[in-house]
């Protein structure tokens, strides 16, 4: 691997970091930003990053090397590049899993009956139950992505309906705040959610960094993977169970991101091929990057207000799943 | 025709009857039929009477004629392009007619109703144009599964610019949003009852392209044969099909799946002959919307569902089914 490919994926990631810290209401340039995280600078300073821009900022990074890995992951299940989460119902069952969570547990005076933290577990449910339902469906034609893709959709409008009909008979507080959490946001980060997320994304990467074997062996196509004694289905399964829990939480903490995790992965392909530890290290770093790029659009494009971060990945993810559906299209 | 067949066109006409009948008397308030008949027949100024008249004579009203336009658009995609997936929400070219719609209210400051429509439709023609250039491109070998996730697509990248437009222009932002949820609620009168004329002409205009459907059926090759110009066909029958939907968007901003699910439930009846599958098509899309548009004010009482959530429940497993069906995999 040159220099420039091994060094390049963190540096970028750092410098949309400073940038994405940097960026706000008022401009904090890098040498304020780095005094500030070493404890010094000024006080509004330290209060601004460490309270305002960070979480948010350490969000965006880690939705976006989960989404990245669980389309890793599911691309490799689905041994093609066109698959991704946010098109497999997933993303949308996870929401039915919230909502589902907010109208079942709140009493008469619209209050929870129970803790908050238990939201990212129902989201793991909904989606978990979603994908189990799009790969039931699925499961004579996983040869053919597209038409996995296709039931995801049909899941995926299902469970939007689903969702609007709890919002309404669900508290009308959360009805609104759902609203913003699914228009897929990193706004309204807190501390408290990167760390529940980095700890689910530190145990999937350690599984993967220690199954990478198995992760390349899922390159090779079904008979081959076979003869190299590949479980045929307990891998894909696992693969598949480990992809929809870095998914559902994403999108529990960040709300529906389109499209990163089929970017992501077919660009650390191409930057570095198929060792299956280099991708596994590049592919979160590369969706961390769109994600937290993204994450500054939102905030300059129509300054001051902001957009829907996964209306701007949308706006790049798109296009290049049109590119994709073409190309496999016209060979076949 | 045997008589089964007449009896089934007796069926529709009376189904139709009795949802739009069952739509003045069902709603948050239940009428009997007497109250109804009063407040239809001798006006007064009477709250049940505003509500009957008012309210639910124009909802009635739009929900038949966008659920018949609906329908026989979706019919004759599904027809020229040979795929029976094909529906205007799910091309996309709701999503164009939305757009453009949003982009001359928000950001050209147009409000007059000609230059809406004109917008609504170059939107409309544009996806669908879009669409053509993809298949143009693709030579051919897009399969109906391919050319649908293309349309998905081009609607997901059609929407996030919508949502661009939306968010940033708080000044319309509400009444944006309440269009872009689609329904048949408090639409505006004046559009409805100046559009819905020009909608019925058109459907009734397509009953002349039915021989020509009908031999294009049978193969591009047999129908040149008996002097149908496919192309020609093709360009005049998707024009007809966009006019409908653009201006059903316009209407009742964008509703989904009517379009794909009424045409099968007409061939379940008609078999394949387009000039009864046309004018079924219609009575089905037109009853469809309506029991969707009831179902949804009594799903949640006392909340109103949406009623792209009620198509959408019904729509949804319809796709699914229609994806596993054995000529489609085929044909795939």
């Amino acid at each position: 691997m040159t220099v420039a490919l091994r060094f390049g994926p963190p540096a970028m990631l750092a410098a949309l970091t400073l940038l994405a810290t940097g960026i706000g209401s008022s401009w904090i340039g890098p040498e304020r930003i780095v005094s500030a995280l070493a404890g010094h600078g000024s006080d509004t300073d330290r209060i601004i990053i460490w309270t305002l821009r960070l979480p948010r900022v350490a969000l965006a990074i880690l939705a976006g090397a989960s989404l990245a890995l669980a389309g890793l992951l599911l691309q490799r299940v689905v041994r093609n590049s066109i698959a991704s989460p946010s098109v497999l119902g997933i993303v949308d069952g996870a929401a039915v899993g919230v909502v589902v969570f907010f109208w079942f547990w709140s009493n008469e005076a619209n209050a929870l009956t129970v803790s908050i933290h238990w939201q990212p577990l129902a989201a793991t449910l909904g989606a978990a139950a979603f994908a189990l339902c799009v790969a039931l469906l699925a499961r004579g034609d996983i040869a053919q992505p597209v038409r996995l893709i296709l039931y995801g959709i049909a899941m995926a409008a299902l469970a939007k309906a689903l969702v609007t009909v709890f919002m309404i008979l669900g508290p009308v507080y959360r009805a609104s705040q759902a609203l913003i959490w699914l228009a897929g946001s990193v706004h309204a980060a807190h501390w408290n959610d990167s760390a529940m997320l980095a700890g689910i994304l530190a145990v999937a990467l350690g599984i993967l960094v220690a199954a990478k074997a198995t992760v390349g062996q899922m390159v090779l196509d079904q008979t081959t993977a076979t003869a190299t004694g590949l479980p045929r289905v307990g891998t894909p399964v696992c693969m598949l169970a480990l992809s929809v829990v870095l998914t559902a939480a994403a999108v529990s903490f960040a709300g529906g991101i389109a499209f990163v995790g089929l970017i992501a992965p077919n660009i650390a392909r191409a930057l570095v091929g198929l060792d299956p530890l280099r991708l596994i290290c590049v592919t979160p770093l590369i969706g961390s990057s769109l994600v937290l790029a993204a994450d500054i659009a939102a905030r300059v494009i129509a300054y001051p207000l902001e957009v829907p971060t996964g209306a701007i990945t949308a706006l790049v993810g798109a296009p290049y799943f049109l590119f994709l559906l073409m190309r496999q299209a016209s060979h076949g | 025709m045997s008589t089964w067949m007449r009896w089934h066109g007796t069926i529709l006409i009376l189904l139709l009857l009795g949802t739009g009948a069952l739509s003045l008397h069902v709603g948050l308030r239940l009428y009997s039929p007497c109250e109804v008949w009063a407040a239809l027949s001798a006006p007064s100024y009477s709250p049940d009477d505003h509500i009957i008249r008012g309210l639910r004579v124009p909802r009635t009203a739009a929900a038949l004629v966008v659920g018949a336009a609906l329908g026989v658009s979706g019919l004759l995609m599904q027809a020229v392009l040979r795929n029976p997936l094909a529906e205007p929400g799910l091309l996309g070219v709701n999503a164009g007619a939305s757009f453009a719609v949003v982009f001359a209210l928000s950001v050209l400051g147009v409000t007059a109703l000609p230059v809406l429509s004109v917008f609504a439709l170059l939107g409309a023609a544009g996806a669908m144009a879009g669409l053509t250039v993809l298949v143009v491109l693709a030579r051919g070998t897009l399969t109906p599964v391919s050319l649908l996730l293309a349309g998905v697509t081009i609607a997901a990248l059609l929407n996030s610019l919508t949502q661009l437009l939306v968010v940033t222009d708080e000044g319309t932002m509400e009444a944006m949003l309440f269009w872009l949820a689609g329904g048949f609620a408090d639409r505006d009168g004046l559009l409805l009852w100046t559009l819905s004329p020009a909608l019925l002409l058109c459907i009734a205009f397509t009953y002349l392209s039915a021989p020509a459907l009908n031999a294009m059926a049978t193969g591009d090759a047999t129908a040149h044969s008996l002097g149908v110009d496919t192309m020609r066909l093709r360009f005049i029958v998707l024009g007809l099909a966009t006019f409908l939907a653009a201006l059903s968007v316009l209407i009742a901003g964008p509703v989904g799946f009517v379009g794909l699910v009424a045409p099968h439930v007409a061939r379940l009846m008609a078999g394949i002959h387009h000039g009864l599958l046309l004018w079924r098509t219609a009575l089905i899309g037109a009853s469809l919307a309506c029991l969707a548009d009831v179902a949804a004010r009594r799903v949640v009482v006392p909340q109103e569902a949406p009623v792209t959530a009620t198509l959408a429940l019904v729509g949804a497993p319809v796709l699914v089914s229609l994806v596993r069906n054995r000529q489609l995999r085929a044909a795939a």
